[in-house]
């Protein structure tokens, strides 16, 4: 264990002072003649406050995470003098810095290059969580297999966990259940979201598009927690009760129906908004040029439109199915728990969310193929959705740049 | 001062832009079988006059036009009147050539396929090849028709255009500056084909080159800040103008 | 050529069949989008009366007030008032001494029972017990004397109030007699029990399974709170920083393509995926404590950060080039221009992004199951302690507890969950008023 609390407060107290200090010397090197100064006197004293505090504080919170990661043995040194020697390197960076003030020092040009390298450290922060998503999958993901037959994940038909060993964990029955539901949720959301956007952005009159465009961002802006009761308290009860059981389809409230209608209608706001950019990007002459033809609007619409529209139409479905298949609390609490390949979409079925979340809550041993498994379901889930999302955002990029 | 026959006839015609008053009180007469241009400087509201012709200002919600504009004497503002009838009697040519992203042959027979002007495949084709050849795009086109319209050059387009307005078999040809996109020799194409055209249609053109309207044109009116100054014989305008206006205009006083 | 037969006559005011036939397809096509429009406002609106009439209860509680005598005997054998010894006389012990008060109550009052003395006692929650000892325990004074408190009436009791149970329902429940109504009826007509606003619903820590009339809000909302304030010290100032650098310094080359389209697909990644990097690295690796708000915030702030990244690139990207030119022209660096000038003009739009994030940081639920916040959380966290640092005790999370309580047996947790909701859409509503006020108040059309 590092502590990190008191030598960052001490290098903070160095780094400050270092800067009052080195603006002082900069005014008194020039006797307050400002103008024979390379730069302003504050700039000597950002120079000194980051060649302070930011190596210092990158090798503290560096140290401590690798500390926290390999464990408290990998720590060779003690506690208490790595904190002197973080400290103490601070100071040096203070000192040296200091006696580098001097009126011609370029010093607005280091403390932007000081700056520079934050803003890149930052940037890539992005690609270190990419990293990390797959390193820690990958590595969780090796353990499984070599506990676990992977014909049998990738190629098995049965789910079947059984914590005392011989358990049968394939994706299949899994993925079946996820693209199922999928399928359902967009079977809802592309027609009903591509008919609103249309609806809302020809035909509209202003002062309803002005009503019934936020009200359908609203629908956008719900956690999903909340789609989830919904569908657990209302959606699923009311299709057993008033169509499921007196049609003998079924007698279970979660469904692949109910998982299917509820994620259809989160998905509404998703497919209209994204098709409402694309629609809009179709120049206005192509409109003028149907309608000048003697096309109705309608006719148009289909024709022409949304023919130029559909590469962007199919990256927003694409990144609609991405975020279907990844949605995890709708399924959890409105599609059941059963793995199995079944076609009645009123009988309750499992995704690839739904069995991550159960094998890695409640009492887990992080030992077991059953725990890990969950890691290998997590990367299948990412290397799906990733290609996904890619193939959308490249055909969306393509798209935007042919009207720009 | 027309011997032919009046398609066109236009009384008091006012259009405003919400608040902005952009044409005013014009009363113009264009008769069949010719080509009209219409001339003035930008914003002096000839392409608005030109889109009251067949009705392309209902698309815009702020504009309101009044007065008559009448065709084969009947007023295409009249109730009873569709605007989807008029453009399939009232072609369009637009400023930037505008195929849809769709092969040349769905080009052309986009607008005979939705007014249902075709029986057959074989009837549609007769039609496709007849507009490619009054656009005098058949030649280049006939070995491509299967091949998108967007990927012809920028005079080939308009041509495109052209005869995807002609394929609809209209009685007026409306052109809005269909050569400002264009280069010279292409330009040069067009204007030839306007010539042709003329034989068949009524044409009207809007044009910012005075070169073009006295190349192409058999009468001319020239705009001015919404109002219509002078018509007549091209010729005679550009020789003779009786108003002042036209005159600074035309010699480049004003512009 | 017969292929002109259109041209015989084509009166513009005869309207021909097939144009009828058009206009009428025209029809039918807007009626589909108007359609299509009804559906999303329709499922909005369904979905919000059910979220509302199921979860408006939580916010009420049934209580009834009891006064009765404190024995010292059952409660404080030796009488001296030892803290130590007291505490040793467990909620058991408490809950017999209430209800047995409870049943004098009613005999003073003359309301006849036909009960068992355990089904009568049964009318209050389980947790009045608790309540009648920490008061004891906090004034020791009280004991031997008579006292007139407030109890939380058990839930089925509850439910009779508010509607859920009636006495058909109540025959077939084993967790409730229809006598224990009558009761509740009697001492609601004496105005000793009633239904007021639930501060507790909103204050109190979670209750166990068998005490859902106990349950709250607090530790969740604390959480939540928590959280967000990680998400925001964290991916705020890196956010911000990453987005300057990728708009304005970052050279076109394929590195910076693939951060963008990195970026683009972090933001499209599924929730879930964050928590199982965060379950991996933070609680798996570094051994943070599961189900500390500090480990929730960090992953919420990996899933925000490129949600907060492209607005803020995007409202950089706004900020017209003409503002750098003149900033540069006056001789300004390129860094100090951008600080200086583009960054205060972005920053309307650049919060308003964040704000948007943390709102979506907010609801999410899915990674935060992963690290373990399913844990029921009885004790508020403390932000700081000497071993678990910032934000490092076991603490839950609002949308975490609506799904903890949608698990849960007893149906009277439905209520609770969905009066949650109503706690997160409020939430919400503010952030996003806030995000709307910021946009309409700041931003600026070039």
């Amino acid at each position: 264990m590092v502590s990190i609390s008191f030598p960052f407060s001490m290098i903070l107290l160095i780094a400050v002072i270092g800067y009052f200090a080195a603006r002082r010397k900069a005014i008194a090197m020039v006797k307050g003649n400002l103008r024979q100064l390379q730069a302003l006197p504050q700039a000597y004293g950002q120079t000194v406050f980051f060649t302070t505090f930011l190596p210092a504080t990158v090798i503290l919170l560096g140290w401590a995470f690798v500390v926290r990661i390999m464990g408290p043995s990998y720590a060779l040194i003690s506690d208490g003098l790595f904190q002197v020697l973080v400290i103490i390197t601070a100071a040096v960076g203070a000192a040296l810095s200091y006696l580098r003030v001097k009126p011609s020092q370029r010093a607005r040009a280091i403390s932007e290059r000081w700056i520079m390298g934050v803003l890149m450290a930052a940037s890539a922060l992005a690609i270190l969580t990419t990293i990390g998503i797959v390193i820690s999958m990958l590595s969780e993901s090796a353990i499984f297999f070599r506990q676990h037959s992977w014909s049998d994940f990738f190629f098995g038909t049965v789910w079947a966990p059984n914590f005392r060993g011989g358990s049968q964990l394939s994706i299949l029955p899994l993925l079946w259940g996820t693209l199922y539901i999928s399928f359902i949720s967009l079977i809802i959301a592309v027609p009903v979201g591509l008919y609103a956007a249309i609806y809302l952005s020809e035909y509209a009159s202003p002062s309803l598009r002005s009503v019934a465009k936020p009200a359908i961002e609203v629908l956008a802006g719900i956690p999903t927690i909340v789609y989830g009761l919904f569908a657990l308290i209302t959606v699923g009860p009311m299709l057993r009760d008033f169509f499921v059981q007196p049609l003998g389809l079924g007698s279970s409230s979660s469904s692949v129906m109910t998982a299917g209608l509820v994620m259809g209608v989160m998905l509404i706001p998703f497919v209209s908004s994204l098709s409402d950019d694309i629609i809009n990007a179709v120049p206005q002459a192509m409109r003028d040029g149907s309608l000048g033809l003697g096309a109705t609007k309608s006719e148009t619409i289909r024709q022409v439109v949304v023919p130029a529209a559909l590469p962007g139409i199919v990256g927003a479905v694409l990144l609609a199915a991405s975020r279907a298949i990844g949605e995890t609390m709708i399924v959890v609490l409105g599609a059941g728990a059963a793995a199995r390949f079944d076609l009645n979409p009123f009988e309750a079925m499992t995704t690839v969310t739904v069995k991550i979340v159960s094998q890695l809550t409640g009492d887990t041993d992080f030992a077991s193929p059953e725990t890990l498994v969950a890691f290998a379901l997590g990367l299948s889930l990412f290397v799906i959705t990733l290609g996904l999302n890619i193939v959308a955002l490249v055909i969306v990029r393509k798209y935007r740049e042919q009207y720009e | 001062m027309t011997k032919l026959p009046i398609k066109i006839s236009a009384k008091n015609v006012d259009v405003f832009y919400g608040a902005a008053h952009a044409i005013k009180s014009v009363d113009v007469e264009i008769a069949d079988k010719m080509v009209t241009s219409f001339i003035g400087p930008s914003g002096c509201g000839k392409s608005t006059f030109l889109r009251c012709i067949n009705r392309m200002n209902d698309t815009i919600d702020v504009c309101r036009v009044t007065g008559d504009i009448m065709i084969d004497m009947e007023d295409i503002y009249d109730r009873r009147v569709d605007p989807v009838q008029l453009r399939a009697k009232v072609g369009m040519v637009f400023q930037k050539p505008n195929p849809f992203p769709k092969s040349i042959y769905d080009n052309v027979a986009y607008g005979p396929k939705i007014h249902g002007m075709a029986r057959n495949k074989l009837e549609l084709d007769e039609i496709v090849e007849k507009s490619l050849r009054r656009a005098a795009l058949w030649d280049e086109a006939k070995d491509r028709l299967q091949e998108p319209g967007t990927g012809l050059s920028g005079g080939q387009q308009q041509r495109l255009c052209i005869a995807r307005a002609v394929a609809t078999e209209p009685e007026v040809l409306l052109m809005d500056e269909p050569c400002s996109a264009l280069d010279p020799i292409a330009t040069a194409q067009i204007e030839q084909l306007i010539d042709e055209l003329r034989s068949s249609y009524c044409v009207v053109i809007v044009t910012h080159s005075m070169a073009q309207a006295s190349r192409v044109s058999d009468r001319t009116a020239f705009f001015h800040l919404g109002e219509l100054v002078e018509y007549g014989y091209t010729s005679h305008i550009f020789t003779n103008p009786s108003d002042k206006r036209t005159e600074s205009y035309i010699t480049g006083r004003i512009g | 050529m017969n292929l002109y037969h259109s041209k015989i006559h084509r009166s513009l005011l005869v309207k021909d069949a097939r144009t009828q036939q058009r206009n009428n397809a025209e029809l039918r096509f807007r009626a589909y989008g108007l359609t299509a429009v009804s559906v999303g406002i329709v499922a909005l609106v369904i979905l919000l009366v059910s979220i509302f009439t199921s979860g408006m209860t939580a916010f009420q509680q049934t209580k009834l007030q009891v006064t009765l005598e404190l024995p010292e005997a059952k409660l404080d054998k030796k009488g001296q008032r030892d803290l130590v010894a007291m505490k040793k006389v467990t909620t058991i012990g408490y809950f017999k001494v209430l209800g047995d008060g409870l049943i004098a109550q009613l005999e003073r009052l003359g309301i006849e029972t036909g009960l068992k003395a355990k089904e009568v006692r049964e009318i209050l929650s389980k947790e009045s017990a608790a309540t009648l000892r920490n008061a004891v325990l906090a004034d020791p004074s009280l004991i031997g004397s008579t006292v007139t408190m407030e109890f939380l009436a058990n839930g089925r009791i509850d439910g009779y109030f508010k509607g859920r149970v009636d006495r058909a329902s109540a025959q077939l429940d084993k967790n409730v007699e229809p006598g224990q109504l009558d009761i509740a009826d009697a001492l609601a007509e004496r105005r000793l029990m009633y239904t007021r606003f639930n501060f507790n619903f909103i204050l109190a820590p979670d209750a166990s399974d068998q005490r859902p009339e106990a349950a709250g809000l607090g530790v969740a909302i604390l959480g939540s709170i928590y959280m967000m304030l990680v998400v925001l010290f964290v991916a705020l100032p890196v956010g911000v920083a990453a987005s300057i650098y990728l708009e304005e310094f970052a050279p076109k080359n394929r590195l910076t393509d693939v951060i963008e389209v990195n970026i683009s697909n972090l933001a499209a990644v599924p929730s879930i995926v964050y928590g199982i990097l965060g379950l991996a690295i933070f609680i798996n690796m570094a051994q943070f404590n599961q189900s500390s708000p500090l480990v929730g915030g960090l992953v919420l702030t990996l899933m925000t950060l490129p949600r907060i990244i492209i607005p803020a690139r995007a409202a950089l990207k706004s900020v017209p080039p003409s503002i750098r030119d003149a900033a540069l022209g006056v001789g300004a660096s390129r860094m100090q221009t951008v600080l200086h000038h583009v960054l205060p003009l972005a920053a309307p739009g650049i919060l308003t992004g964040v704000i948007i994030g943390l709102g979506q940081a907010l609801g999410e639920t899915a990674p935060l199951l992963l690290i373990g916040m399913v844990a029921f959380v009885r004790e508020y966290p403390a932000a700081f302690t000497s071993d678990s640092g910032l934000f490092g005790e076991a603490s839950t999370a609002l949308p975490v507890q609506v799904f903890n309580w949608t698990q849960r047996a007893d149906p009277s947790f439905v209520e609770r969950a969905s009066g949650a909701i109503i706690v997160l859409l409020v939430f919400l509503l503010i952030m996003n008023a806030l995000a709307i006020f910021l946009r309409r108040r700041y931003e600026r059309r070039w």
